[in-house]
């Protein structure tokens, strides 16, 4: 398995983590994850989407703010949230809402990142805590678990084959 | 539509989030099985065994025969093709994110060494 490998796994019933490591010190993951001009880089809009918001201020009561716009019709996608924790280079949380252009809300949750770092390599954590199941699993499209995953794996050779 | 596909994924996700029915989806990806094959590296009672059996059967990831008085059963597999496939969207969303962090990481890396250091 590479260094860098996404983990994904359910934990609760309401949440999913995300663990994935970096070869970079934590100051420079902490500062691509949270820094505005940075963040633009990576916060890959959806296809046919732009990303016209992205503003963060990652101190307690700090706001977080980011908008798409499609290319296609109108639609407007937001994102606003407030930082509720900062441990600078530890831990920071946020809080965050997706809505339609219209104001209509899309669904909440808390964002928790912790960040470890050994021998320059940096591991990220993200916890994603949805208000229902339901809200999670149709952020995931599933309970997928890493027990699950194992056995998708051991499953890949035959699920290539036409049945 | 939508909401067939999710009681049908429901049922799969249900099915799977026990280590002993992955037990028998493992032991089934090595061809037909009869009950009391899947039950003992389970330590499993036969009734219990089969009660897991149903719950793959609803998901409709496990199909049974009868031949003379043996239960065969064995995997079907398109529902966990369709169930993979679906969380695939949310892995490849975030990898794609990732590796985009990657490659800011690098280059983050090389502006610093150029800069003049300050003491």
């Amino acid at each position: 398995m590479p260094l860098e490998s996404l983990q994904i796994s359910t934990p609760t019933d309401t949440t999913i983590v995300l663990t994935r490591t970096f070869r970079a010190p934590r100051r420079r993951v902490w500062e691509a994850m949270f820094t505005p001009e940075r963040m633009r880089r990576w916060m890959l809009p959806p296809p046919g989407w732009t990303l016209t918001v992205c503003e963060c201020e990652a101190r307690v009561g700090g706001s977080l703010r980011l908008a798409w716009k499609s290319e296609e019709a109108d639609p407007v996608m937001t994102l606003r949230g407030k930082f509720t924790e900062v441990v600078p280079l530890e831990r920071i949380v946020h809080t965050e809402t997706m809505a339609l252009g219209s104001g209509q809300t899309i669904g909440s949750l808390v964002e928790t990142h912790e960040f470890a770092e050994t021998d320059g390599v940096t591991t990220m954590r993200i916890t994603q805590a949805y208000e229902s199941k339901e809200a999670r699993d149709a952020a995931i499209g599933s309970g997928m678990d890493q027990g699950m995953e194992a056995g998708f794996q051991q499953l890949d050779a035959l699920l290539a084959r036409p049945s | 539509m939508v909401l067939d596909r999710s009681v049908r994924l429901d049922r799969v996700f249900h099915a799977l989030a026990h280590p002993a029915r992955r037990a028998i989806i493992r032991q089934l990806t090595g061809g037909e099985r009869n009950l009391s094959e899947l039950a003992s590296p389970l330590r499993m009672t036969f009734p219990a065994a089969t009660k897991h059996v149903r719950v793959l059967e609803r998901a409709d990831l496990v199909r049974r025969r009868i031949a003379g008085r043996e239960h065969l059963c064995r995997l079907h597999a398109p529902p966990l093709r369709d169930a993979t496939l679906w969380t695939e969207q949310f892995r490849k969303n975030w990898e794609a994110r990732f590796e985009a962090l990657d490659s800011l990481l690098v280059e983050m890396e090389s502006e610093e060494r150029s800069r003049p250091r300050r003491r």
